[in-house]
């Protein structure tokens, strides 16, 4: 069984907001909602960072703990999806992630919150794929169609990658290892699976 | 004594974790699988073999013969 994830190589990543215009683009994201946005550190200043950032499809995801409704479901590739014909827009998600990713539409006036809507990793929802239910409601599903997160693909420098664990670790481990740092990675085992340390996963030469 | 270690047991018991990451049901309606579409017709090799090969395109080393590891 595959486990899909995304990396985001903060040593490529220029900020060009690429994929999250990809993503508006691709799923037509409504205004206001922000399916995937760039992080920066120390913005202007030497060592300045970006990562891109999403609903991260955790192995352990914190928002199908909290749901009270329990509208949040896994799919064989371990991607973390949603039905929003349950979602009450309660926004406990919102507060469980670490990431930052549940989004919610402005329903109404006086703030009323919509359903919750975040990446699907382009793999739809609970409707029948590509029918216009499904991408109405959650997107166009490139994953049923043989395709990886639209974001990802659209990447000019490749910083963010998309993929099956194992195959996404080993080309990082290439980048890691040819540019000769980065070895330890905190956190890496439980969201990736294998070892913490970089040399000991399989792939890439060390 | 009978009474005092069987008290004891059941307070020893209620120091036992509850496991935290419990598969939690799932209310909603049931997708199709990814493979169940066109595409793929339901072989589900094919469909995660060419999300493999798709991923691999990533892979720049790979891309332009400059592998130093493949």
């Amino acid at each position: 069984m595959a486990r899909m994830k995304f990396i985001c190589d903060a040593e490529r990543c220029i900020e060009c907001n690429g994929c999250a215009t990809a993503c508006k683009q691709e799923h037509e994201v409504p205004w206001g909602v922000n399916r995937r946005r760039l992080v920066t550190v120390n913005d202007g200043l030497p060592g300045e960072r970006s990562i891109s950032v999403a609903c991260m499809h955790c192995s352990d995801a914190p928002c199908m703990a909290v749901c009270p409704v329990d509208c949040f479901y896994k799919t064989d590739d371990g991607i973390v999806l949603h039905d929003k014909d349950l979602c009450i827009g309660c926004g406990y998600c919102f507060y469980a992630c670490p990431f930052g990713a549940p989004q919610f539409p402005q329903a109404g006036a006086f703030g009323l919150r919509g359903k919750m809507d975040k990446c699907t990793y382009c793999a739809g929802g609970p409707e029948e794929n590509h029918s216009v239910e499904e991408f109405r409601k959650y997107g166009r599903n490139r994953i049923a169609e043989g395709k990886l997160p639209a974001c990802a693909e659209m990447c000019s420098t490749k910083a963010l990658l998309a993929g099956d664990a194992a195959v996404i670790t080993s080309i990082y481990k290439t980048r890691v290892t040819t540019r000769g740092k980065g070895d330890e990675i905190w956190g890496w085992a439980v969201a990736y699976g294998g070892s913490g340390k970089l040399a000991e996963q399989g792939g890439g030469k060390a | 004594m009978r009474t005092i270690l069987v008290l004891a047991g059941l307070l020893a018991a209620a120091c036992g974790e509850i496991p935290q990451d419990a598969p939690k049901p799932y209310a909603g309606k049931e997708d199709t699988k990814a493979y169940a579409s066109d595409t793929f017709k339901g072989d589900k090799a094919k469909y995660e073999q060419t999300l493999a090969k798709r991923a691999e395109y990533q892979n720049e080393y790979v891309r332009t013969g400059d592998a130093k590891s493949k």
